[in-house]
């Protein structure tokens, strides 16, 4: 034989609305909630805002320039980028960068491992370990105008890079925030 | 394990933005609240799944959320104030023949969701409605009898 469903007396505890409708209405409650309601409109507002604004990337604020006293260098680059979302960090070159013929530059390790660096555009001729980082090196006839660092951060959280003419000693480092 | 907690996080900011952006479910849902069901839902997918699109990324993810949900059901039967938290209390829009102006404005709601609440439940005027509540699952539930009935 079926155990039967275990059963329980009723226990009218719901508050009733003017001694008739049990309803359960919480109207103090509810207007914390709307007071609660109320504040997190604002913040998605403000959140919105600061977005539009570029603080979480790709907008006017994340975007920074920067270039050497010399005019050798111009670094544009986004200071606020995203996880596993496409950014390019962008060296212009004076015609005084290039020495002997030939135009090198030196960026740290970061370029590669935080920064999570895709391509070099144009290629370099070669690259080569110093100093902690990658020394690419434009040939004599070759040296481009610019060299753009097709990057995609692998990790969310901060780092630092640095970009460096060895020739002039003009150098950068920078700071970037990744958001997730 | 990043996958996991893409999940966690993604089902349970849903479930805090639809609660904030309120109760209008079922039968008082307008054609333009599913644009806000389909986009949310599309949305969180894409961080969800980020680059992964690996048959076990969705098999551990599907299985991540569905023990939210278990969670979030298992503590809302567990304890009343968190049900209270998370469903919000059942609100009274309307009673003997007077709106709840306060309720009906701050939720967000007009005068013609209770009306077609009242017409779909076989009134034919407000004066026929005793109560018009709007339950936790965002449905307006309408107790007949009419303005006599309650004033006595």
């Amino acid at each position: 034989m079926t155990t039967p469903a275990r059963t329980q007396s009723i226990d009218d505890s719901v508050p009733r609305d003017r001694n008739e409708l049990s309803v359960g209405e919480d109207l103090d409650f509810q207007r914390r909630w709307w007071r609660f309601e109320h504040a997190v409109w604002i913040v998605f507002t403000v959140i919105v805002a600061l977005d539009v604004a570029g603080v979480f990337g790709r907008g006017p604020v994340a975007k920074v320039h920067k270039s050497t006293p010399d005019g050798a260098m111009n670094l544009t680059y986004e200071q606020f980028q995203r996880f596993q979302t496409p950014s390019i960090i962008s060296i212009h070159f004076g015609p005084n960068a290039v020495r002997d013929g030939k135009l090198q530059l030196w960026v740290s390790q970061s370029v590669i491992t935080k920064a999570g660096n895709q391509r070099i555009i144009p290629e370099p001729a070669s690259s080569e370990l110093k100093d902690q980082g990658l020394l690419y090196t434009w040939p004599s006839g070759q040296h481009p105008d610019s060299a753009d660092f097709a990057v995609e951060p692998a990790s969310p959280g901060i780092y630092y890079f640095s970009v460096r003419l060895p020739a002039l000693g003009d150098e950068f480092t920078e700071r970037v925030v990744v958001w997730p | 394990m990043a996958a996991v907690f893409r999940a966690v996080f993604g089902y349970l900011f849903l479930v805090f933005v639809v609660r904030v952006v309120g109760r209008r479910p079922g039968k008082q849902m307008a054609p333009f609240d599913y644009v806000l069901i389909f986009f949310l839902g599309g949305l969180t997918l894409t961080g969800m799944v980020a680059n992964d699109r690996s048959l076990t990324n969705a098999f551990v993810q599907i299985i991540t959320v569905a023990l939210c949900h278990f969670v979030l059901t298992a503590l809302r039967r567990r304890s009343n104030r968190f049900a209270v938290w998370m469903d919000g209390t059942p609100l009274v829009l309307l009673r003997n023949g007077q709106w709840v102006e306060e309720t009906i404005r701050k939720m967000n709601f007009s005068r013609d969701d209770i009306l077609a609440a009242m017409r779909s439940n076989g009134q034919r005027n407000l004066h026929e409605v005793h109560y018009a509540v709007l339950e936790r699952s965002g449905m307006i539930t309408i107790i007949p009898g009419g303005e006599e009935k309650g004033s006595q």
